[in-house]
């Protein structure tokens, strides 16, 4: 295995710009209405369950990837079948970011440049970054993740003046119902996607730190997902947030006296960066390892190009990109993101009370 | 179409002389010709505006075949 380690600071940041990854421009939750900080609350919480989950197995099985684990859980045919299902769910994982980006890019900031040549600009610059290792991708995110939060900040305050602060009330209008399945889906998106980390976690010098970096790391992105949908309603109010298309970048335009709207833009590139090149890394890192090719940077060119042109291919628009992620995307996720990682915590925790049962026999 | 063509060949150009240069095993080829193939089919429909239907509608439509979806 790849020798490079990263700190549990560069994990917890790299974890948390994954999380902010696109939902700094989509505004998850939002089937819930005014009850949004509800649902966000309620599937932060479950999220941060799941992304223990991932924790766990990454804690029983030392030093192994995703696919190591699969094939020794699995056994070497079901393990590479469901490790090359698991490369497709990251590929499309990152192309679906990719799209975002562009369709955020090509509406808001560049209308005149087409959408493939805003991405594949992207991507030259992801894959430069991936080749390096990594290490290097670790302390890029320590360097520009934090921007993130201060970009946030730096919004919200400068539109103290415009708040309403009764905007979402009243509680729980329409029921629960809406609020559960809002939550469910923000389990799904973003949380849920960590399951890539699964690749990343070996490389962690400091392994008895990984389930405190997860739950940290989740829970910040719950908060930051809270005061943004505080922001966003106090300023637009429910029913513009409830018709807009990006939410943030609206609230972005209405600060008075001032243009604040490329910081959005930021946010998403840093964001957006890192999904995608922990995407990609974890998918040409698991293809390495099924094909037995020592290095995965062979590969991430090839990827690369595939996720770009992918990324034109799967919606023919923005309205067919929203409508998926809201219906599809929730059910099409819950195999990768929880049934296959519960078997594989169920068989790990089985396989480590063998041994020690059978000392108690003997 | 002739830009698609253009970016394709530096890219596959650029890759293909490294790996012959470093003898690379034949199953990074052959990954690396799957996967620049079939970008370059679908590139190439997409450019010449015969768009083929996508991956999500192929996942969609599977998610309603087993009654997941309505």
């Amino acid at each position: 295995m790849e020798k490079a380690r990263i700190s549990s600071i560069q994990l917890f940041l790299l974890l948390s710009g994954f999380l902010f990854g696109s939902t700094v421009i989509l505004a998850p939750a939002q089937g819930a209405k005014n009850d949004a900080w509800l649902a966000i609350l309620l599937g932060g919480t479950g999220g941060a369950l799941l992304m223990g989950i991932y924790a766990a197995i990454a804690s029983l099985n030392p030093s192994k990837t995703l696919v190591d684990i699969l094939k020794e859980k699995m056994g070497k045919v079901i393990g590479n079948m469901f490790a090359v299902l698991y490369i497709w769910y990251f590929i499309h994982l990152a192309s679906l970011v990719f799209r975002n980006f562009g369709e955020f890019i090509c509406t808001v900031t560049f209308p005149e440049t087409p959408m493939v040549v805003v991405i594949g600009l992207f991507a030259v610059i992801l894959v430069y970054a991936i080749n390096s290792g990594i290490e290097v991708i670790g302390r890029l995110s320590e360097l520009l993740v934090p921007v993130i939060p201060l970009v946030v900040l730096i919004i919200s305050l400068s539109l103290i003046t415009v708040h309403d602060f009764t905007a979402f009330l009243p509680i729980l209008e329409n029921g629960m119902t809406p609020v559960l399945n809002a939550a469910f889906s923000f389990i799904t998106f973003p949380f849920g996607e960590t399951v890539a980390f699964l690749m990343l976690f070996p490389h962690l010098n400091k392994k008895e730190k990984l389930k405190k970096v997860v739950f940290v790391s989740a829970a910040v992105s719950t908060l930051l997902g809270i005061i943004l949908f505080f922001r966003d309603i106090f300023v637009l109010g429910s029913d513009l947030m409830a018709r807009s298309t990006f939410i943030p970048h609206l609230t972005s335009l209405l600060i008075p006296g001032l243009n604040v709207e490329p910081l959005v833009d930021i946010n998403l590139l840093i964001g957006g960066g890192v999904k995608i090149s922990v995407c990609i890394y974890a998918a040409a890192k698991a293809l390495s390892q099924i094909a037995g090719i020592g290095d995965y940077r062979k590969l991430t060119g090839a990827i690369s190009t595939f996720c770009v042109v992918l990324s034109i291919w799967v919606y023919e628009n923005v309205l067919e990109m929203f409508n998926w992620a809201e219906k599809v995307w929730l059910y099409y996720s819950i195999p990768f993101q929880i049934v296959v990682p519960l078997l594989l915590l169920l068989l790990s925790l089985r396989k480590k009370s063998k041994p020690s049962n059978a000392r108690t026999e003997s | 179409m002739i830009i698609v063509l253009a970016v394709f060949a530096i890219l596959i150009l650029y890759d293909l002389q490294r790996f012959i240069r470093k003898k690379e095993r034949a199953r990074v080829f052959a990954l690396y010709i799957f996967f620049m193939a079939v970008s370059l089919t679908v590139s190439l429909l997409l450019a010449a505006g015969r768009r083929p239907s996508g991956p999500s509608q192929w996942i969609e439509a599977v998610l309603k075949m087993i009654g997941v979806l309505k």
